[in-house]
């Protein structure tokens, strides 16, 4: 079937991420937990097998491939109704079930070792499809299994299936509130470097901004995880609808990602949802709902508080939007569409990029007839921001603070990867650098000759790389 | 008369032998035989009287009347024989009666008071004389005093026999004889063939309705003889009984004065008559119809029902035509008067919207254009019914309908247009089109085929198409001549079968085909293979005609998911995977990389918002004006109005054969993403081709330090940095034609721009401001920014008012800009030379 996308779920927030999406899809297209055709689902205005295939006796089956390396979280979605959706096949669970100790290294080691099987899995789903167009990883980088063998094999990807697109859903630690993974920080880095070099386009979901969403927002007091799920399935969901409902524009993953992504290193996007409700609960009457317009809809998503990455206070305010695409659902005059654009335009409401013609695209989609909305107007924003690279460099102060005093390094030497030395850590934490520094050239004019002032900084990861394991 | 006496008549037969003896000329013989007819009517006592007459001919008496005897004689052979000089009609009708009587009067009558009796008789003679060339000449014939001019036609006062009346006499028998002036010219256009004739069925109806008006104007002159000769029958009984003095006073007498108030309505009428007929002249059909309908809303009570009386005569046959139209959809019209019209030559494919339509010359004044319509396309609909969906069912409640149309004739012309008549077209109208919309929207499908026109061939569809894309894309690369339509219909079955398309009708997906056109030297597969969408049957005859339309369009779009296709599937998709294969080369290929990276997006930047300001703000938007006004539809010709007028917009918007700079800019720009396409994929050949050897020189030494040796030879190494140094010229160069390509783009895209900014349209402004959202390109290009200037703004509104004066008025107001159109005008002149 046509322009299939794979998704690979990694790791105990993956997976729960993924299960997330999956139920919402499936709600979405009206299949049921069993992946049968509900009855009142006839209308065949979407697409469900970008996301789905149809097993023998008709039901639908997800292309999704369940990866991880300890079992809790696997066990609680077999156990759940949605058990039958999946192909168990596709669901791999590592056979010592010890996981990956948050440790970057072990996952990292670990993914090598099971390629093989893994590898199996993906291959077999790759095959049977006509044109697969590219991978979907959710994953975390803060902890091991989603962060190591996520890099594992996000690189392994690359290499095997190098015209496919690599999209990531890649969830970022919260940094509000102290870990209690100590070496997150590491994790973090070297994550960000396989998602800097081997993946296409990386959907930012900050843990922090969610959870800031969540209680400034939603006003849930402590939201709990399937609260800030919720919120992350809605985001994956909107942002395939495109996909899903086809029309005119935007019907393939690359038509998506394409022009959002101008040059191969400034690929982290950021998103925004709006109207936001706390619909955790259907029966609950929900709060907050408001009117919408589109205007309305595209104004808020410029906000930065609807934004769900939390890029800290711009201070020299000269950080600008290097791409928008706005993907609105709803009853929606198109002729309105055009002249929320004029306003924002004239309002000055976003800054862009000085170095190239860029402005808001937006795409009509149609909602699924089978998913209550309160509102009438509702809308997501996928943006390539330079402010993202706050993001980055507040990881890098952490992994700095941590790597000066040289802490919780023994864990990391103990793997293959850092026997010899630590110089991937290194690496990586210039590779991050890299993409800080060409975030903030982006910001300017001088961006057009940034190359020039990059290869002093590049040269040194290359000349080191040549030396690292990974090159292979 | 003869018989009384056997004594005369062997006279007269002796004489008929000796004359038919005699060799004589057959006119003389006749006149000589009339003469002694008229001795032995009196008598033979009066020979010598007799001879004088015959020096004259009994045809020319009249002449000759200053003769008393003569007048004697002709009064008694007047009686006699009736009246010499003409109208044997008129005297025969009367002539049993008058003999009689007259013959005894003339047994009795003795020459003793001869004088006194004719001086008498004169007088009464006269005055009859003149009564009855008056009412002679109301229908037209001339008599002693009146003759008729022949310039004018108008009667005259003969000049001979003037002054024996006196002036009032002559004053008022001019007056009466306007009448007859009248009569006879509308004796002229009530007859065939005489040029003056109103012609064609409607015209014969008004003929025959002048002959009737004239029929009953002779009864009414018939009349007046009857009174005249009664009075006169009278008079002589008086006269012969020696009443003189009763004679006189006849009841009934006939006067001139009575005559010229008779004469005052029956005049009235012919003036009328004559009037409208002569503008009638050489008139048919709907003109003819509007002709007497000018007439109608007279304030004369009499003229405003003569009006009618002929519209309604001139709409029988109209109505009949209607009726037959809009029941039975025939057309009966020899004479091409009715103001529909069907053309022989026109075949039933496009019997819908060409095989009729209204000749608008015959439309009758009073049927308002929106009505003609209706009947047109009522006709039409049975027609195409008929025809075309082969359907022979006949119009509900046909009986009733022809009954109401064919009668009801004068409603036509109402003023008020809510007669039953009028109802009874609007019923069959509704009932007709009503039918043929059932018919196109349920058994044909007519608005799913739209759908699946917008969907397949505008390109509504996306998954779809780029799916085919994605299918044929070795094909659409290839070079025209390669390529074999037997291999895309598999492909577009492909495509259909594993998208959304699947769901759709598999009768509408039927229709879609591939078609591969004749290839030019040098065209690839992107330019020759296209979708087409056919119809066939009914549907084909309704739109066929848009047919081209979308063949037009089809082009225009395609090349935008060619460029879509070209940017995102291949250009971008191998720059993203190429960024992490040639990572290690990045010192070498960095900065081409950088440049080429940055051109590219702006190139997807631009594709992506034409695209969807096609696709989205003229195309759907659009569409959905139509689906609006598609459910709304009552006929099927609102549908296919809609149709068209959509079709129409989204032609300009889609800058198809605007001939304007738009287009050309547009081309220049697509024309540059392919050359991107090229240069991308030769640069990435180069950069590959390095990359091996280096991977190669590694394998050698690494190969080398194996088994203990130094690596590379000094002459390797040498060569190495000679390939080295060759690829970095070579990426070099590469950039410098990118630099060219993008400046070139750069430039037609400036261009584009500033012909959206300078338009007078507000969509294309808009989508101007769209292109340029942040501005990049004005700050580049200062000229870009003068349209959007107020001066500017007030300007061009000025121009598109009096645009005659535009580009004069333009270049003495505002120089500058003007030197700006210019450039922007010359600049693809100039990217040709570079």
């Amino acid at each position: 079937m046509p322009s299939e996308i794979i998704t690979l779920q990694l790791g105990q927030c993956g997976n729960q991420i993924g299960f997330e999406f999956w139920k919402r899809l499936c709600l979405e297209h009206g299949i049921s937990p069993s992946g049968v055709l509900e009855d009142f689902a006839t209308e065949s205005l979407d697409r469900k097998d970008v996301f789905f295939y149809q097993a023998d006796d008709d039901h639908y089956i997800p292309r999704a491939v369940l990866l991880d390396l300890e079992p809790r979280v696997i066990h609680s979605i077999m156990g759940s109704a949605y058990a039958k959706l999946y192909n168990p096949e596709n669901v791999y669970l590592s056979k010592h079930g010890g996981g990956a100790g948050n440790n970057w290294a072990s996952g990292y080691s670990q993914g090598e070792k099971l390629q093989e099987e893994v590898f199996d899995i993906i291959d077999r789903e790759a095959d049977g499809s006509d044109s697969l167009e590219g991978f979907v990883l959710c994953h975390s980088i803060a902890g091991g299994t989603g962060s190591g063998m996520g890099s594992y094999i996000m690189e392994r990807l690359s290499d095997r299936y190098p015209k496919k697109l690599i999209q990531t859903y890649s969830v970022f630690p919260n940094q509000d509130e102290i870990s209690d993974v100590v070496v997150q920080p590491y994790n973090s880095m070297l994550t960000l470097r396989r998602l800097c070099q081997a993946a296409d386009s990386v959907v930012v979901l900050d843990n922090t901004a969610l959870n800031r969403i969540a209680s400034d927002r939603l006003h849930i007091q402590n939201p709990s995880f399937s609260q800030i799920n919720n919120l992350v399935s809605t985001i994956m969901s909107v942002s395939t609808t495109t996909l899903r409902y086809p029309s005119y524009m935007n019907n393939n993953l690359i038509g998506i990602t394409a022009p959002l992504v101008p040059t191969p290193q400034l690929h982290f996007l950021m998103t925004g949802y709006t109207p936001l409700t706390n619909q955790t609960n259907v029966n609950q009457p929900a709060v907050n709902v408001r009117k919408t317009t589109v205007l309305d809809v595209m104004r808020r998503l410029l906000q930065p508080k609807n934004m769900m990455v939390s890029t800290g206070p711009d201070k020299t305010n000269h950080h600008c939007y290097i791409s928008i695409l706005n993907i609105i659902q709803g009853e929606v005059d198109p002729t309105q569409v055009h002249k929320s654009l004029q306003r924002i335009r004239e309002r000055k409401m976003a800054q862009f990029i000085p170095w190239g013609p860029t402005s808001i695209q937006v795409a009509l989609s149609r909602t699924s007839p089978y998913v209550q909305n309160n509102h009438r107007v509702s809308g997501l924003m996928l943006a390539n921001h330079t402010s993202i690279c706050s993001l980055f460099e507040r990881a890098l102060a952490q992994y700095d603070k941590l790597r000066k005093r040289g802490a919780f390094l023994d864990q990391f030497r103990r793997e293959d990867i850092f026997k010899d030395d630590l110089s991937e850590l290194d690496e990586s934490r210039e590779v991050v650098d890299c993409l800080v520094q060409e975030y903030e050239a982006a910001t300017g004019m001088g961006y057009l000759q940034f190359s020039a002032k990059k290869r002093a900084a590049d040269t040194k990861s290359e000349d080191s790389k040549s030396i690292g394991p990974s090159s292979g | 008369m003869g018989n009384d006496s056997p004594r005369p008549g062997e006279l007269f037969e002796g004489l008929y032998g000796t004359l038919t003896t005699l060799a004589v000329v057959p006119s003389m013989r006749v006149t000589l035989l009339n003469f002694f007819l008229c001795v032995l009517m009196i008598d033979c006592r009066k020979k010598e009287e007799a001879a004088l007459t015959l020096q004259l001919s009994p045809t020319s008496t009249a002449t000759n009347e200053d003769d008393l005897t003569v007048a004697l004689t002709r009064f008694k052979t007047d009686n006699n024989n009736g009246y010499t000089n003409g109208y044997p009609n008129e005297i025969y009708r009367y002539e049993p009666t008058q003999t009689d009587s007259v013959d005894e009067y003339t047994e009795e009558l003795h020459l003793a008071n001869y004088p006194e009796n004719l001086g008498k008789q004169k007088n009464l003679d006269a005055m009859h004389d003149v009564i009855q060339n008056a009412i002679y000449s109301f229908t037209g014939v001339e008599g002693k005093y009146l003759k008729r001019d022949i310039v004018s036609g108008r009667f005259k006062l003969d000049p001979l026999n003037q002054d024996r009346l006196t002036s009032i006499e002559c004053g008022m028998l001019v007056r009466l004889s306007e009448l007859g002036y009248y009569h006879d010219r509308v004796v002229k256009f009530s007859t065939l063939s005489t040029g003056f004739n109103a012609m064609g069925c409607m015209g014969q109806a008004f003929i025959a309705l002048l002959k009737e008006e004239l029929t009953q104007f002779h009864g009414q002159v018939a009349q007046l003889h009857d009174q005249l000769h009664n009075v006169r029958r009278k008079q002589m009984i008086a006269y012969m009984n020696h009443q003189v003095q009763d004679y006189r006073q006849q009841q009934g007498e006939l006067t001139l004065m009575k005559l010229l108030t008779w004469q005052m309505e029956p005049l009235h009428r012919m003036q009328w008559l004559t009037k409208i007929a002569d503008a009638c002249q050489m008139k048919k059909g709907g003109e003819l119809a509007s002709v007497v309908y000018e007439y109608l809303d007279n304030g004369n009570p009499m003229v405003n029902r003569l009006a009618h009386e002929l519209l309604t005569a001139i709409c029988g046959p109209l109505v009949r035509m209607i009726s037959k139209w809009m029941l039975e959809g025939g057309i009966c019209d020899p004479c091409g008067e009715f103001f529909v019209e069907s053309l022989d030559e026109v075949g039933a494919d496009r019997l819908w919207h060409d095989k009729f339509r209204l000749r608008l010359h015959m439309l009758p004044k009073f049927i308002p254009i929106e009505l003609a319509q209706k009947i047109l396309k009522t006709g039409k609909g049975i027609n195409f019914l008929r025809e075309v969906c082969e359907m022979d069912e006949m119009v509900k409640g046909r009986d009733k309908l022809k009954k109401i149309i064919d009668n009801q004739v004068s409603d036509i012309f109402s003023c008020v247009q809510d007669s039953s008549w009028h109802a009874a077209i609007e019923t069959s109208y509704q009932q007709t089109s009503k039918h043929v919309l059932d018919i196109m929207l349920g058994p044909h499908k007519l608005l799913d085929h739209l759908h699946g026109m917008r969907r397949y061939l505008l390109l509504g569809q996306g998954d779809f198409v780029n799916i085919l894309i994605e299918n044929m894309k070795e094909e659409l690369e290839r070079l025209g001549t390669e390529i074999y339509a037997h291999d895309l219909s598999a492909m577009l079955d492909a495509a259909l079968r594993c998208t959304n398309a699947q769901y759709d009708d598999p009768e509408i997906l039927n229709h879609l085909d591939i078609v591969v056109q004749t290839p030019y030297p040098g065209d690839y597969g992107w330019d020759i293979i296209s979708l087409q969408y056919t119809v066939e049957g009914p549907l084909a005859t309704m739109l066929e005609p848009t047919m081209p339309t979308y063949k037009a369009l089809f082009k225009p779009l395609w090349r935008m998911k060619h460029m879509e296709f070209l940017l995102s599937m291949k250009i971008w998709k191998e720059q993203m995977a190429n960024a992490k294969a040639l990572r290690s080369m990045h010192d070498e290929i960095g900065k081409a990389c950088y440049r080429l990276h940055l051109f590219t997006s702006e190139t997807m930047h631009f594709v992506h918002q034409i695209q969807y300001y096609v696709l989205f703000e003229v195309i759907e938007c659009n569409w959905v004006e139509l689906q609006k006004r598609m459910q709304q539809a009552t006929a099927l010709d609102d549908i296919l109005e809609a149709h068209e007028k959509f079709l129409s917009t989204i032609t300009v918007g889609c800058f198809v054969n605007t001939m304007t700079d738009m287009e050309r800019h547009l081309d220049t720009v697509y024309d540059n993403i392919i050359c991107l396409d090229s240069w991308q994929s030769s640069f990435y050949r180069e950069c590959f081709k390095e990359l091996e050897a280096r991977e190669k020189v590694r394998k050698r030494v690494a190969e080398s330090e194996l088994t203990g040796g130094y690596g590379l030879t000094s002459e390797q190494k040498i060569e190495r940095d000679h390939e080295l140094k060759m690829f970095e010229q070579r990426v070099i160069s590469a950039c410098r034609n990118l630099d060219e390509i993008a400046t070139a783009y750069e430039k037609a895209v400036s261009g584009f721009l500033l012909a959206l900014n300078s338009d007078n349209d507000p969509n294309l402004q808009l989508f101007g401001t769209r292109l340029d959202f942040n501005e990049y390109y004005k700050k580049r290009d200062t000229s870009l920014s003068k349209p959007l200037t107020f001066e500017h703004q007030r300007m061009s509104n000025l121009f598109s008012i009096n645009s005659k004066s535009f580009i004069g008025a333009r270049s003495t107001i505002n120089p500058q800009i003007s030197l700006a159109l210019l450039n922007s005008n010359n600049s693809p002149n100039i990217i040709k030379k570079e």
